[in-house]
């Protein structure tokens, strides 16, 4: 079994009805775990507070976050990705942040002060923040600031990011920190925002050799995803030796994404779940911290993070969703909801150059190998 | 952009009557291959890792001692950049005559040097990613005003445009390669498309639906 982390308060992190980071998708998983049975028991965190924030943003970032929360003018907001049409600035945004911020501290500790095994934090996964720079529908940066506070309690966390974006905030954020791993699979930045995470950004300092990026040909599908996910994962978590893994969950790597251009079905998400919790029984005495993230499409992104929630719990996965979940929520979500789970075994997707999409993958994976295994001795 | 801008300063730079030997050893100390020579401030000649080490090889027609002068094996008069052209005009100086770099001289005296190293620097940013951003192709007629719709299409939802690059297709239509400071580019896509652009990148995703 596992904690759950979760409070209503990460709702006000919204940046209004038409903006795809919608709260929505936390209510549609809620809901459809209730009408499966299942008694969602969360634990309520705190927000974090403004000093906890400090640890990795600026205070001249937080400042700013803060006169815009509470409806001040900022004039170089722009500067600091406020204020954006990707991050609009809202009143108690600052708050909501720290709410997100506050799940994922909590989380941490329930691992490195609690000594729990299994995490979920319903929220949080805000991987594009910058110390200084909004992003990305990010303010704060959760993941950072948690695994900063397990590495302070010796626990080396490797960080696996399986968001279709790359995780560039985290990574930059801990380039040069010698106790933590980042792994981030996501569509090429040739192609997707934010437009990094190359095979070549591999860490600096003692941190070198530990920031670890494949990036994935647009269309890749989950045969391929898993082909690569199995080559470099176990391989760098063998060599790192984390004490914990903290896995940003995000559901925008499905086909069905508003925002992005790999093909994962919900059955491949299924497979990398219980990938990573392999991993976390092998590597890590079953230590993991899963938080949520992406996932721009209301119907996929409910499933995905319920089969999230399900498997780490070692639930069951039904063959159909509740009628009464389908009746509720496919007005709001603006599509039919599907009658089964799971997605169909295949989706009829004509992709062009399968084989070519593939091999290029493989590729990448070899690349990163071959380049950041010469660290690892 | 214009030369001073990529431009590295000062130039390492020798005298004409430095050694072979030395100036190999300031190449080497400063991990470069082109040095100017001058005499006081005025450029007098270049000269590359190449001219020394052809000079002083077997393969020289008459190898000569590591401690001449480099005034015996440098280029004379050589092709100059003002801080003031565009990077375009010195790429296409050092294209046309298939040379190294170009020392940079104001007032006749050596200011900078750009080398074929500074130009691809130049290119990477021009194309390249320095802020989060996402990316997209559109494919626009080749006549006046369409550059400045698509431009517009930006401004009013107010997104920052951080780089624009354009190629000519064909002799009707131009390619527009953007990065803007927006991760929702497949939902820009859309609404371009609607304002009848012809989105090249993202595409539309191939299932029947």
């Amino acid at each position: 079994m596992a904690s759950v982390i979760y409070h209503p308060a990460y709702r006000n992190y919204s940046f209004g009805d038409h903006h795809p980071f919608s709260p929505l998708r936390v209510d549609m998983m809620l809901d459809l775990l209730r009408e499966l049975g299942h008694e969602v028991r969360p634990s309520a965190p705190e927000p974090a507070t403004r000093e906890e924030v400090l640890d990795v943003h600026s205070d001249y970032y937080v400042r700013r976050v803060e006169a815009l929360s509470a409806g001040e003018d900022v004039p170089d907001r722009e500067e600091y990705g406020l204020g954006t049409p990707d991050t609009p600035a809202f009143p108690g945004m600052d708050e909501a942040a720290r709410w997100h911020v506050g799940g994922t501290l909590a989380a941490a500790r329930r691992i490195c002060e609690a000594g729990e095994r299994r995490v979920l934090q319903l929220g949080g996964g805000l991987h594009h923040a910058r110390s200084n720079f909004a992003s990305g529908f990010c303010v704060y940066n959760d993941l950072a600031l948690a695994i900063r506070l397990l590495a302070r309690h010796g626990l080396w966390v490797a960080y696996i990011d399986v968001d279709v974006h790359h995780g560039d905030g985290v990574q930059q954020i801990l380039y040069d920190d010698g106790r933590v791993m980042t792994i981030s699979l996501h569509e090429s930045g040739q192609f997707l925002f934010p437009g990094s995470g190359e095979v070549r950004e591999l860490g600096s300092g003692v941190g070198r050799g530990l920031k670890l990026n494949v990036p994935l040909e647009p269309l890749t599908e989950g045969a391929s995803y898993l082909e690569v996910l199995d080559e470099v994962v176990p391989a760098a978590l063998a060599h790192f030796g984390p004490g914990v893994l903290v896995v940003q969950a995000g559901a925008d790597a499905h086909y069905e994404d508003r925002l992005a251009d790999l093909m994962l079905t919900t059955r491949d998400y299924e497979a990398v779940f219980r990938r990573i919790l392999g991993w976390a029984d092998s590597f890590t005495s079953g230590r993991v911290l899963f938080t949520l993230g992406g996932g721009y499409s209301l119907r996929a992104t409910s499933r995905v993070w319920t089969l999230l929630y399900l498997l780490v719990n070692d639930l069951p996965v039904p063959a159909e969703t509740p009628e009464a979940w389908r009746r509720r929520w496919a007005d709001r979500a603006g599509v039919e909801l599907p009658v089964l789970f799971h997605d169909p075994v295949s989706i009829g997707a004509d992709v062009p150059n399968r084989e070519a999409i593939a091999r290029r993958n493989r590729n990448s994976a070899q690349r990163l190998l071959e380049a950041a295994m010469p660290y690892w001795s | 952009m214009l030369v001073r801008d990529i431009m590295r300063r000062p130039a390492i730079a020798v005298a004409g009557n430095t050694s072979l030997r030395d100036a190999y050893r300031t190449m080497q100390e400063h991990g470069i291959r082109h040095l100017p020579v001058r005499e006081g401030d005025a450029l007098v000649g270049v000269v590359t890792d190449r001219d020394l080490r052809l000079a002083t090889s077997a393969l020289a027609a008459a190898p000569i001692s590591p401690d001449r002068p480099v005034s015996e094996v440098m280029s004379r008069h050589p092709e100059t950049a003002d801080p003031g052209d565009p990077v375009e005009d010195a790429a296409r100086t050092m294209r046309r005559r298939k040379i190294g770099c170009l020392p940079v001289v104001q007032d006749e005296s050596l200011v900078g040097i750009v080398t074929g190293l500074d130009l691809l620097d130049a290119l990477l940013r021009m194309t390249g990613v320095d802020k989060p951003s996402g990316r997209l192709e559109v494919r626009l007629a080749d006549r006046p005003g369409e550059l400045a719709r698509l431009a517009g299409f930006f401004g009013e939802r107010g997104l920052n445009v951080h780089s624009i690059l354009t190629h000519a297709e064909g002799a009707a239509s131009v390619r527009a390669v953007l990065r803007v400071g927006s991760i929702e580019t497949r939902l820009l896509a859309e609404e371009l498309r609607r304002s009848r652009f012809e989105v090249v990148w993202p595409p539309e995703k191939p299932w029947p639906r």
